[in-house]
C-alpha cells in the first residue's frame, strides 16, 4: 500500500472515531442540565434547598410509593412470564412465540397505553395499581424476554438430558440443574424490568387513574404549571437511580463473565 | 386410556397457559382497540355498532395534516437515524477489539434506558434562547443574537426523535452485522472485489433484517410520539401519538381508538413483512445459539 493510501485510511478512521464520540456527546450530554439547574435559587437556604423542598411535597411522596410498589411487581413478573414464554419458544413454534413476544417493544406508547385501558374497560377494572403494574409488564415483557433468551442459549440441553436419566421430573431437573446456571440472567431480567417500570411515562399516563408514579407526577407538573428548580432536583435524582441500577446490572455481567 | 389422553395436554399447560395469557395481554387491546375505533360515540360513553364515523372524522378534519406530518417527520427522521445508527454498529462489530463490544454496546444503552421524557426535557432547556447552547454560539461570537430555531421547531424535534429512539436501533443492526460469516466477506475479497463493493453487495444486504427491524422501531416510535413534539415542537405541533391524546382528553374513545388502530395497523403490516422475508430465529441466532 503506498503512504498516502495509508493516511487516507488513518484519516477516515479518526473521522469515524470522531463521529463515535461525537454521538456519545449528543446522548450523554442531556444528562447534565438538570443537576446544573437543580441548585439554582437556593442562595442562603444551602444548595440541597431543593431536594429538600421535594420530599417534603405529599402527593410526590405517594408517588414514590407507587413507583417502588409498581417497579418490584414489573420487576417480580416480567421475568417469571419472559422465562415461561423463552422455556415455551424452545419447544413449540419458536418463530410464533417470538413474533408475539416482541410485539410490544413496536407498539407506539400512547397506542398501547390506549388499547390496555380499554381492555380494563371491558373487563371492568378500574385504575389502579394493578393497572398501572400490567401496562409496564406488557412493555418490559419483550425487553426481559430477549435477555433470558440470551442466557438460556448459554445453557446446554445435555444437563436436562442427565437430569432426566438421573430420574428428576421436569420440574425438578429445572430447579435443580436449569436454575441456578440460568439465575444471573433472570436476575439482569429483573433489573432490566425494574429500570423500564422506573423510567415509564407515557403508557402508565393512560392507565393511572388517581393514581401517580414518580415519572407521571414530573409529566403532570410539566403540563400543568412548567418545570422548577425542585423538579430538576427530581430529575437529577431519577437519573442517578437509573445509572446505579445500570452499573448494578453491569457488574452482575461482569461477575458472571468473570466467574467461570 | 384416560389417563394417557390427559397426560399430554397436562404436561403442555404449564408453559402453555402462561403462553395464552401472553398472548391474550398483547394481541387483546389490540383487537379491542380496532373494535372500539368502529362505535358509535354517545355523550362521554360509547355503543358498540359497525361506524365508520371516527374514522371520517380524522380523515376530514384538521388530523388529516397530522397525519401527513407524522408520516413525513417518521420517514426522515428514521432515515436520519439509520444513516447514525448503522455506521456505529458497522464500526462496533468491525473495528472494535471483541472484547470491548460488551462495553461499547452498554455505553450506548445507558443513555437509551433514563426516560425520555427526562432527557427531553433536558434538550428543551440547553435549546432554549437563554441555554447552553445559545450562550456557547453568543460567547464565540459566532452569532450577535440567540437564535430562535433552536426550540420549538422541526430541528428540536428532530434532535429530540434521534436521540430517543436511535440509541436503540444500534442493537438489531449490530446483531444482523454480526451474524454475517466472516468467510463471504473474504470470498468477495478474494474474487476481487473493492471493499466498497464488498459492502453494497454483500454485507448491507445480509444485514437487511437488523437495517427493516431498526427501521421498523424507529418509525413507529417516531409516527406515534407524544412527548418529544409536545416538549420540543412547541404548542402547535402535533404528531399522531398527540392526536390520540388529544382525542382522549375530549372523552373521544371511538376516534382515539380509530387513529391508534392506524398507527399499529401501520406497525402490524411492517412486522408482518419483516416476518414474510426474514427468519426471526437466524436473526437472533447470536442470542438463542444455533440448536
Amino acid at each position: 500500500m503506498t503512504g498516502a493510501a495509508v493516511l487516507r485510511r488513518r484519516v477516515a478512521g479518526a473521522l469515524l472515531w470522531l463521529f463515535l464520540g461525537l454521538v456519545l456527546l449528543f446522548l450523554y450530554g442531556p444528562l447534565l442540565p438538570p443537576a446544573i439547574h437543580s441548585f439554582e435559587g437556593t442562595s442562603g437556604a444551602g444548595p440541597l434547598r431543593n431536594y429538600m423542598l421535594i420530599f417534603e411535597d405529599a402527593r410526590l411522596l405517594r408517588a414514590l410509593r407507587v413507583s417502588a410498589i409498581v417497579g418490584a411487581l414489573v420487576a417480580l413478573i416480567a421475568p417469571v412470564l419472559a422465562l415461561l414464554a423463552a422455556e415455551a419458544a424452545r419447544i413449540w413454534r419458536p418463530r410464533l412465540v417470538i413474533g408475539i413476544l416482541l410485539i410490544p417493544l413496536f407498539v407506539p406508547g400512547v397506542s398501547m397505553g390506549l388499547a390496555t385501558a380499554l381492555l380494563f374497560q371491558i373487563l371492568g377494572l378500574k385504575p389502579s395499581l394493578l393497572t398501572i403494574t400490567a401496562v409496564q409488564v406488557l412493555w418490559a415483557l419483550p425487553f426481559a424476554f430477549l435477555v433470558i433468551l440470551t442466557a438460556l442459549s448459554g445453557f446446554d440441553q445435555v444437563y436436562l438430558e442427565a437430569a432426566y436419566m438421573a430420574g428428576a421430573g421436569r420440574l425438578r431437573a429445572f430447579f435443580e440443574v436449569e436454575l441456578p446456571q440460568i439465575r444471573q440472567g433472570i436476575l439482569g431480567a429483573a433489573l432490566f424490568s425494574l429500570i423500564l417500570s422506573f423510567n415509564e411515562t407515557i403508557r402508565t399516563t393512560v392507565v393511572q387513574g388517581g393514581y401517580n408514579t414518580v415519572q407521571t407526577f414530573l409529566w403532570s407538573q410539566y403540563q400543568q404549571i412548567g418545570l422548577s428548580p425542585p423538579l430538576f432536583a427530581l430529575m437529577t435524582l431519577m437519573i442517578a437511580v437509573t445509572l446505579a441500577l445500570l452499573a448494578l446490572l453491569a457488574l452482575l455481567d461482569w461477575r458472571r463473565r468473570h466467574a467461570g | 386410556m384416560h389417563s394417557r389422553r390427559w397426560r399430554r395436554p397436562l404436561r403442555l399447560a404449564p408453559l402453555g397457559l402462561p403462553l395464552l395469557a401472553i398472548a391474550f395481554l398483547i394481541l387483546c387491546p389490540l383487537a379491542i382497540t380496532l373494535a372500539v375505533s368502529l362505535f358509535e360515540k354517545k355523550g362521554f360513553w360509547i355503543r358498540p355498532a359497525l361506524s365508520f364515523e371516527a374514522y371520517r372524522l380524522f380523515f376530514d378534519g384538521v388530523r388529516l395534516e397530522v397525519l401527513e406530518r407524522s408520516f413525513w417527520v417518521a420517514s426522515s427522521s428514521t432515515a436520519l437515524m439509520l444513516l447514525i445508527a448503522y455506521p456505529i454498529a458497522y464500526l462496533v462489530t468491525y473495528r472494535l477489539r471483541p472484547e470491548l463490544t460488551r462495553g461499547v454496546l452498554f455505553l450506548f444503552a445507558v443513555p437509551f434506558l433514563v426516560s425520555y421524557i427526562v432527557r427531553t426535557f433536558a434538550w428543551a432547556d440547553l435549546l432554549s434562547r437563554t441555554g447552553f447552547i445559545n450562550r456557547l454560539l453568543i460567547a464565540s461570537g459566532l452569532v450577535r443574537q440567540p437564535v430562535d430555531w433552536l426550540l420549538y421547531s422541526d430541528f428540536a424535534v428532530y434532535l429530540g426523535l434521534v436521540t430517543a429512539h436511535m440509541p436503540f436501533m444500534i442493537f438489531p443492526i449490530w446483531l444482523a452485522l454480526s451474524a454475517i460469516d466472516r468467510r463471504l466477506l473474504e470470498a468477495s475479497w478474494v474474487l476481487g472485489e473493492r471493499p466498497s463493493a464488498t459492502f453494497w453487495r454483500v454485507t448491507l444486504p445480509l444485514s437487511l433484517p437488523g437495517l427493516f427491524a431498526a427501521a421498523i422501531f424507529g418509525f413507529v416510535g417516531s409516527f406515534g410520539e407524544v412527548a418529544v413534539s409536545r416538549i420540543l415542537g412547541g404548542t402547535g405541533y402535533q404528531l399522531l401519538g398527540n392526536a390520540i391524546g388529544s382525542a382522549l382528553d375530549v372523552l373521544n374513545y371511538p376516534l382515539a381508538a380509530a387513529v391508534s388502530t392506524i398507527a399499529t395497523g401501520l406497525m402490524l403490516a411492517l412486522l408482518l413483512l419483516w416476518y414474510r422475508l426474514f427468519d426471526v430465529r437466524l436473526f437472533l441466532g447470536k442470542i438463542m445459539g444455533r440448536a
